[in-house]
């Protein structure tokens, strides 16, 4: 790739100088370099997934480990968290199974909440839309952290901590999802295609369901997408809400504990478990729980690329 | 572009075209029905995910703490808020936060624009590609950046063990050192946050139109004198959108330095940040009046950072036109 750049940066142009070839080289040399400083880590992670725990203490592997690599040892190392977990373990199945139902359903919801709330606040008229639109902004430039401790409370006066359901519906409440919906439909519909509808004698929801919706396949995958993210990814949420329920813990929060588990970092609490949880176990522990992340991304790259640009993302 | 978000909100009768008054109200009425059915899942979710908690959160502020002699609290007034300011540890972990800002702030600036304006002076295969490189390690947020780190900070097994072991740490005991915290932190966000801002960034770099280009390469102009006289003052509002939205970000920096305690053997204060003392407050304390005392002072240093973002970043409200 860098290789064609490089290549026609050393013929000399009409205007070109000598000093643009070097800018240009530095150019190409420092986001190479930054490059390398991003994805050298992550190939020495994964490969540590799929390391032996003693060829990692010898450090033998060679760079970055990745002489050691081998699938038995990612198989050894699957039968070590498949069996964590009480009786027959098997818990990490069960907390990927409730991160899927909670980032499923917190993103469904999101969806049927933002785009029609959305297509509302973009090209209907009614009083208070600029205070809801506001409302909106400053909910989604806000970090969602600083409400758990009060959403933990709510919860909590209902008697309903512990359980799976509060959280995707705290997830479903999606500020940024309302405000991709809202660019989406007034970059892409017309008010005028809204004002024909009427006149031709459709209700203003059937004009949703029949001429918005039809339309609006772009914003649903992108609410979808970064809905879902964001609740795959989120910490602070289950850890108030969930972390009563061994059961029902999300696969962020198992990862927790497979570290609390570890003789790397608690050698005391780790010498009673019947399997052994080191580095590449973690590793492969974290890259399974990654995978459903990665499948998404691959799955939405094209969508991706054109949404980010639309508008400001929540970081 | 740099005007205000919301201008002073017009009546909606005076923007609407309609052939006739009445016809006009009528038309209003089911239009803001519509509007309102169509937005009641939202608003909806918005009561009991936002405004509900918010409100009971500052009830229970207003509670006194139950203690074991008098286990019903009643109203307590201000005290739960005197409690948190006058607890040894919050004027530490405002003071943590700062030393993480103070790092982590610049580092990230530097690291978006610089990298936004390589990006973008580089059009073509590569630099699309180095753009999705920047990205990925974003993919990874949350715990899997965390576990990331631990291998790369465990001297162990770290691929710069060596360097680790050179300044004389052997054990990610001691190179998770409150010392090296601000620094540790700094990193991992960066790690984590830079590439989708990169992406914002580069978003608003692509927006410049060309001719401001080629007005400037003829009056000769070359590619530093462009990025510094012209891509960075236009792209200004992002820069300062970017640096607002981090800043709040840190105030509420919990899985981090929570996570990093735990595998550093308590290294590190329990109650690092200001999120971690209100969740200590709310779970190992039981003081749920402090709890929500300490997250309305969260909430208020949040709010006023996402008012400046939403008022004076400029970069909302253009679509009102």
């Amino acid at each position: 790739m860098a290789g064609t750049k490089t290549i026609d940066s050393y013929v000399p142009s009409a205007v070109g100088s000598h000093h643009w070839s070097i800018s240009r080289v530095a150019r190409l040399v420092t986001m190479t370099f930054v490059a390398a400083l991003f994805i050298f880590p992550i190939i020495g992670f994964v490969a540590m997934a799929f390391r032996d725990q003693s060829a990692v203490a010898d450090g033998s592997d060679g760079f970055l480990g990745l002489g050691g690599v081998s699938i038995g040892n990612a198989l050894f190392s699957w039968s070590q968290i498949i069996g964590f977990g009480t009786g027959e373990g098997g818990i990490f199945l069960r907390w990927m199974g409730n991160s899927l139902i909670v980032s499923i359903g917190g993103a469904l919801i999101a969806v049927v909440a933002a785009i029609p709330a959305g297509y509302a606040l973009a090209r209907l008229r009614f009083r208070f839309r600029r205070t809801v639109l506001f409302v909106t902004l400053l909910t989604m430039v806000m970090p969602n952290t600083v409400l758990v401790i009060p959403l933990f409370l709510e919860v909590n006066a209902i008697g309903a901590v512990g359980q799976l359901w509060p959280v995707a519906v705290i997830m479903g409440f999606f500020p940024f999802g309302v405000y991709l919906s809202y660019i989406h439909f007034m970059t892409t519909m017309p008010p005028e295609l809204v004002e024909a509808a009427r006149i031709d004698g459709l209700s203003e929801i059937g004009i949703f369901f029949q001429v918005a919706t039809p339309i609006s396949k772009q914003a649903i995958a992108l609410v979808t997408f970064f809905a879902f993210v964001a609740n795959w990814t989120n910490f602070f949420l289950p850890l108030a809400l969930l972390t009563s329920n061994s059961e029902n813990k999300t696969v962020s929060l198992g990862i927790q504990e497979l570290i609390g588990a570890s003789p790397l970092f608690n050698p005391t609490v780790a010498a009673g478990l019947d399997v052994k949880l080191y580095m590449p176990q973690l590793a492969l522990a974290t890259f399974i729980s990654m995978l459903p992340l990665l499948i998404l991304f691959i799955g939405a790259q094209r969508f991706l690329m054109r949404g980010q640009t639309v508008g400001a993302v929540k970081g | 572009m740099t005007q205000a978000t919301l201008a002073p909100p017009s009546s909606p009768a005076a923007t609407a075209p309609g052939p006739t008054a009445r016809r006009r109200r009528t038309l209003h009425n089911s239009e803001a029905r519509g509007a309102w059915t169509l937005m009641a899942p939202y608003l909806l979710l918005l009561l009991v995910a936002g405004v509900i908690p918010i409100c009971y959160a500052i009830y229970t502020s207003l509670q006194k703490a139950p203690t074991p002699l008098q286990p019903e609290a009643g109203f307590g007034g201000v005290q739960s808020f005197v409690t948190v300011f006058t607890d040894y540890r919050f004027w530490a972990t405002l003071g943590n936060i700062f030393s993480v800002l103070l790092v982590w702030l610049p580092l990230m600036i530097l690291g978006i624009v610089g990298l936004a304006l390589l990006v973008h002076a580089s059009p073509g295969r590569f630099g699309s590609a180095m753009r999705f490189v920047y990205y990925v390690p974003g993919a990874l947020a949350g715990i899997a950046n965390f576990v990331l780190w631990v291998y790369l900070l465990n001297p162990g097994q770290s691929p710069i063990g060596f360097l680790l072991e050179g300044f004389g740490m052997s054990t990610i005991k001691a190179v998770a050192a409150p010392d090296n915290l601000p620094v540790i932190l700094a990193g991992m966000l960066f790690f984590q946050g830079v590439g989708t801002w990169i992406i914002v960034v580069n978003g608003g770099l692509n927006g410049i139109p060309d001719e401001v280009f080629e007005a400037a390469s003829l009056d000769g102009a070359n590619s530093w004198q462009v990025a510094w006289r012209i891509k960075i003052p236009l792209i200004r509002p992002w820069i300062g959108y970017a640096a607002l939205m981090n800043l709040a970000y840190g105030f509420q920096l919990f899985l981090e330095p929570y996570l990093l305690d735990q595998v550093a053997s308590g290294a590190i204060a329990d109650q690092w940040t200001p999120s971690q003392l209100g969740y200590a407050f709310a779970f190992s304390n039981y003081n749920f009046p402090a709890a929500a005392a300490m997250s309305i002072i969260l909430l208020v240093i949040t709010l006023g950072i996402g008012l400046l973002i939403v008022f004076r970043s400029g970069l909302f409200g253009e679509e009102e036109k």
